[in-house]
């Protein structure tokens, strides 16, 4: 699940803007189904999230196969809303009495969870996190910070490949881990993840000392050699942000649904 | 004195020692290292010698928490009062495992990395990135992700990233462990261009000196701590008389293979995603014999392991051991299979032990007295015969090992040695892979080379291929220094 929630290198659609411009799509889909109300917007969100996706080389199949977790956790979440909302005009029952107003209020938590997920999904497949690090720097974040995020983002592979090392040799030797019991939860916890915490807790080290060893925090600033460029991509985004402001902005003065 | 005069280095009765260890790491220890040198440091495991680099560059003790005594000058500089990170402009750190060291998601930005942290100009940024990658002949990867280089690549890169910092030191800390033959040669290929083009000054620690020879090194042997020989070296019969080439003897063949089938792969292919890792390989391996696999990095050896334990399964063929058959798989990193919080209850995990049993089974692999301490808290050396220790207690019918020789001693390698022969003794069919090919040569019945164009037979036949192929590294000659 972490492997498929992973930059991909392209060169289509949104590969082609800076992460600044990809900052700026992902805001403003994040302000359209945050400020409206409405679920047509959100479901317009949702079918240009979608649209970016296949424009930017991805496989509709695929990025809807990655997501469908995402998916089922919003049926999940609709379904509660429905069952559980009895304000508004009683609709049919199923048991339960299911109104409109909980149909209505399902679908938009439903709708909201989904794009905000899908939109931060497609953002991650489509912005070089290394670059995306270096943009927040020199856009002001002390730089300090800034590489806390490209370390997070190099440990993940790395805890990928311990946690898949330990669970092979606990099946070699035999050990069976359970989580359905608080003994066994326990267990398996203390077998898995201590083996990858103390890897991990190398590795800081080592990493540290290699950060210091160059330098790393020498100067109050650092030289910032790759430079961004702002091209006919990223006005394309700054436009698409423009108008997912703009329609949001006018979704809420004209309420519509 | 004139400056001119004094030692680029200066250790002078340097101690260092470890909150949780009674004995000092380092004890007493002087030292002084000319400009332009090259030191081979080399020693046991736990001799002191990735403390001596650590204290070195500055890290001990202000980032690794140590009581220090004594003094280190760099240019008539005490390392203690400059920061690591100043310090970091003279000396510079290549530390034994490249993956350990990449702060970075691109070859261009981990080179870069180091001189962008001095505030250089962009220009000199860039021009600093290009001489460091044409130095050690990665200029072709200068796009690519760190997570998809091969191992040598990454040691390259390490090595590249150091480079570009421009230190008057290079310290390089066992920087061929972790390197399949071939790129540990390209390793020391590379000291050499470095040594005959820039006279940088090199402090190399490692196990395998054949290689270094050519740089015409001075020896520095430590043990416990303390330095006890110097010496110029350059032929490998120095090596030899001072005992610090391990020769292994020759295992005999088994005068009659035990009856019965150890363990047969019938044409197994296996790939990822597009690429094709092993491609029909069929073996046949008795009861009691040793199969040795050696290759590049990233040619499958491990991923054969894996399907041979069955944790992958083959796209093509099958593998087919005996019914009921036990595996037991020794993985590359000890830490990665120790799962309890004592020695004693490590054992445990497979089966309850009478209290004789388990003092006769701690005393085999020599951690008498620690039943009671941690399992991460032991060195490399205990931890990988504690695993071996467990691995054998289930007395598997197949044996599986992944580098299990990788930063271990003469001492313990010996050790390793006699567990796996006791093992085929009593009928394991055993893969071994390793990158130490004279081992390989010396104690295996067959040899399968995995990479490009795979070979399986005798270890004879398959380094005379190997010679034909040009591959030398591959070769237990080239480590012999009979093609050095």
């Amino acid at each position: 699940m972490i492997t498929r929630l992973a930059y991909r290198v392209g060169t289509r659609g949104l590969h082609r803007a800076s992460p600044a411009g990809n900052v700026l799509v992902l805001s403003g889909f994040l302000v359209a189904v945050l400020a409206c109300p409405g679920v047509l917007v959100k479901i317009g969100a949702l079918v240009l999230v979608l649209g970016l996706a296949v424009l930017s080389g991805e496989p509709l199949g695929t990025f809807l196969r990655n997501i469908r977790f995402v998916v089922i956790f919003a049926l999940v979440l609709f379904i509660a809303q429905a069952l559980s909302n009895r304000g508004g005009t009683p609709l049919f029952s199923l048991g339960v009495s299911i109104t409109d107003q909980g149909l209505l209020a399902g679908a938009q938590m439903a709708l909201r969870f989904l794009v905000i997920l899908t939109s931060s999904f497609l953002f991650v497949l489509v912005t070089d996190p290394d670059r995306l690090a270096h943009t927040l720097i020199r856009l002001g974040i002390p730089y300090r910070y800034g590489f806390v995020f490209i370390l997070a983002l190099r440990f993940v592979p790395f805890f990928q490949h311990e946690l898949r090392t330990v669970r092979e040799a606990q099946r070699v030797r035999g050990i069976r881990t359970s989580v359905r019991n608080l003994a066994g939860l326990q267990r398996a916890v203390r077998y898995t993840f201590v083996p990858v915490l103390v890897s991990g807790l190398m590795r800081v080290d080592s990493i540290a000392m290699s950060m210091k060893g160059r330098c790393f925090g020498l100067h109050p600033r650092r030289t910032t050699t790759r430079k961004e460029r702002w091209g006919g991509a990223d006005w394309t985004a700054a436009a698409l942000f423009a108008v997912l402001v703009g329609v949001a902005v006018l979704a809420r003065r004209q309420s519509w649904l | 004195m004139s400056s001119s005069r004094r030692p680029l280095i200066e250790i002078e009765n340097l101690t260092v020692g470890f909150p949780d260890r009674a004995q000092p790491a380092l004890v007493d220890l002087s030292e002084r290292i000319e400009r332009g040198e090259v030191v081979a440091i080399t020693g046991p495991s736990g001799c002191g010698k990735s403390t001596l680099c650590r204290a070195l560059t500055g890290f001990i003790p202000e980032m690794l928490p140590a009581r220090v005594s004594g003094a280190i000058r760099i240019d008539d500089r005490s390392v203690w009062e400059t920061d690591p990170a100043q310090l970091a402009t003279r000396i510079g750190l290549v530390q034994q495992d490249p993956d350990a060291q990449i702060c970075t998601l691109n070859v261009w930005q981990e080179v870069a990395f180091g001189p962008e942290n001095l505030c250089l100009a962009p220009e000199e940024v860039r021009r600093r990135v290009e001489a460091a990658l044409d130095a050690v002949s990665i200029a072709h990867l200068v796009e690519r992700t760190t997570t998809t280089l091969s191992g040598g690549e990454k040691q390259r890169l390490a090595v590249a990233a150091i480079l570009a910092m421009q230190p008057e030191v290079l310290l390089l800390d066992e920087p061929t462990a972790n390197l399949d033959p071939e790129g540990a040669k390209a390793v020391f290929d590379l000291l050499d261009a470095l040594r005959k083009r820039e006279g940088r000054t090199l402090i190399v620690v490692e196990h395998r000196l054949g290689p270094l020879l050519p740089l015409g090194p001075r020896l520095l042997v430590m043990d416990r701590g303390r330095i006890v020989l110097r010496r110029p070296t350059r032929r490998h019969e120095d090596l030899v008389a001072l005992g610090l080439r391990a020769h292994w003897e020759h295992r005999p063949p088994p005068v009659s293979p035990l009856a019965g089938m150890g363990l047969r792969l019938e044409e197994v292919s296996f790939g990822y995603e597009s690429s094709s890792l092993i491609e029909q390989l069929s073996i046949d391996l008795c009861p009691g014999e040793i199969l040795g696999v050696i290759g590049p990095n990233g040619g499958g050896k491990t991923t054969l392991l894996r399907l041979i334990a069955g944790l992958e399964k083959p796209d093509g063929g099958r593998v087919v051991r005996p019914e009921a058959a036990t595996i037991g798989m020794v993985f590359q990193h000890p830490h990665q299979q120790i799962f309890e919080r004592t020695v004693q209850q490590e054992f445990a995990i497979d089966g309850p032990m009478s209290p004789d049993a388990f003092e006769r089974a701690l005393c085999a692999a020599r951690l008498t007295g620690l039943a009671k301490i941690a399992p991460f808290s032991l060195s490399l050396g205990e931890q990988r015969r504690l695993t071996i220790a467990t691995t054998l207690r289930r007395a598997p019918d197949i044996l599986l090992l992944d580098e299990p020789f990788i930063g271990q001693d003469r001492h313990n390698a010996a050790w390793i040695i006699a567990q796996i022969l006791a093992a085929c003794e009593r009928g394991a069919a055993t893969v071994l892979v390793s990158h130490d090919v004279p081992l390989v040569a010396s104690l295996c019945d067959r040899v399968l080379y995995l990479g490009e164009d795979a070979i399986v037979g005798d270890p004879e036949v398959v380094f005379s291929e190997l010679t034909l192929r040009g591959q030398t590294a591959f070769t237990p000659g080239y480590w012999e220094g009979k093609d050095a």
